[in-house]
């Protein structure tokens, strides 16, 4: 019972996982601009990598291994949303017409 | 307290000395002196003097306008038909060496048994020995580690000796010099001013985060450098991670943060670069001598699994890391500013 309900709830976890990067690659292709390209892809490397991971623990249960895979989540989402925001960063320090991009939000 | 010595202008060394320098020794140049003054009271008249001079300034002319010809018809040929013939000769040497290239590889191919038989090298005694008899006789779990720094031990003294070499052309050619009054060149201070754009580091997010990681990646490096003997890991990839954390510290708080530390300075990575090359070569170049055999280092093994056992391999995998951290880590300033 406990056996199958761990598959079922991992399944469920991994499916997810894999929809979220299957969108978000989908977004890199879709969207023009970088910032918006790097919006998608950022996407995938948090959300989705934690639910495919998650999934995976899951399926693991308490053991060395879900330590090592929940390592892996935190050293993901310590240095990838860093390298999102350099990127980021970068466009917007040497892209000079940036203003053609922004749209003005009045509230 | 040294001894005074007051005939040192004619001493053999300094003769020597001056010989090498110069090509002339103390006599000669005497001699040369000697002459010098004695032809000096050799008077003429002015007319002389002035035809002497209107004589020298036509033939310097001459010898410019000729020069300036020989030079134009130079660029002409260089140009037109040198270019050609060099470019020909380039195609013609490049389809040769490469049907020579091609010929000893098929030569060399048709000498080797055919793939997939029985009595093949892959299937011989020898990686059966390596996994049978690995573990007892370099007393290495980890089977790679005890053959890369065991058996063939001196195939992996070549490669680091070529990422040393890799390391030094690349100094050779980026790393700018002081010059010979040991201030810094045109081209250095260019490189510098240059620079200046990407320093100071003031992206406090990518500082915090490099803060909370590069420790994390070092003590991962050297887990993976000191376990190389038990389980996968070793040298090489030690190395890599190492010098990839400390191209993120020095990425995150810039070089003239880092030039602070000494672990980062050139001095140290000529140190710990030799060293760790003098071990190594001391440790296994035997075998080099001894025609490729083996020389029993009369080091214990210890039992298998222990932090402190299969003899050389774990101070040999110590000094694979040195050499490959530094090289790692020192092409990232060379490539950016020419220097440390």
């Amino acid at each position: 019972m406990i056996a199958w309900l761990q598959f079922i709830l991992g399944a469920l976890l991994i499916t997810a996982g894999v929809v979220v990067l299957a969108l978000s690659l989908f977004g890199v292709y879709r969207f023009n601009y970088v910032l918006n390209r790097m919006h998608a892809a950022a996407m995938g490397d948090t959300l989705g990598i934690l639910l495919v991971l998650g999934g995976l623990i899951v399926f693991s249960g308490f053991s060395a291994l879900s330590l090592k895979l929940l390592l892996t989540i935190v050293m993901l989402w310590l240095t990838s949303p860093v390298s999102s925001h350099l990127i980021g960063r970068l466009e917007v320090h040497i892209n000079e017409k940036i203003d053609k991009h922004l749209k003005e939000v009045n509230h | 307290m040294a001894k005074l010595r007051n005939n040192y202008e004619s001493s053999a060394w300094f003769r020597f000395l001056s010989w090498m320098k110069k090509g002339s020794s103390r006599m000669e140049r005497d001699m040369i002196h000697a002459l010098e003054t004695e032809a000096l009271p050799n008077q003429r008249s002015e007319t002389e003097q002035l035809a002497l001079d209107r004589e020298r300034e036509e033939k310097e002319r001459r010898d410019r306008e000729n020069e300036r010809a020989i030079q134009d018809k130079l660029h002409l040929w260089s140009t037109r038909r040198g270019s050609r013939l060099v470019r020909v000769a380039y195609r013609c040497a490049a389809v040769l060496i490469c049907v020579a290239i091609i010929y000893v590889l098929l030569v060399s191919m048709s000498e080797e048994p055919m793939f997939g038989q029985a009595e093949n090298p892959v299937n011989n005694e020898v990686s059966a020995r390596y996994i049978e008899d690995g573990l007892t006789e370099t007393g290495s779990v980890n089977i790679v580690g005890g053959m890369i720094l065991d058996y063939r031990a001196f195939d992996t003294l070549g490669e680091s000796h070529v990422l040393f070499i890799a390391a030094c052309s690349v100094m050779l050619l980026l790393r700018m010099n002081l010059d010979k009054n040991g201030r810094p060149t045109r081209e250095q201070l260019d490189a510098e001013a240059d620079d200046r754009k990407y320093e100071p580091h003031n992206d406090v997010i990518l500082q915090k985060v490099s803060n909370l990681i590069v420790p994390c990646l070092l003590l991962f490096g050297i887990y993976v450098v000191l376990n190389g003997h038990l389980s996968a890991g070793g040298g090489f990839s030690g190395g890599a991670i190492m010098g990839a954390a400390l191209i993120l510290y020095v990425n995150a708080h810039g070089l003239t943060k880092a030039s602070q530390h000494k672990l980062f300075g050139a001095k140290v990575f000529k140190y710990v670069t030799f060293a760790a090359l003098a071990f190594y070569s001391l440790a296994k170049s035997y075998s080099f001598f001894m025609g490729a055999n083996h020389l029993d280092s009369h080091i214990p093994l210890g039992t298998p699994g222990n932090i402190l056992s299969a003899g050389l391999i774990l101070p040999m995998n110590i000094s694979v890391v040195a050499v490959s951290l530094k090289k790692k880590y020192s092409f990232y300033p060379l490539f950016r500013k020419g220097d440390f």
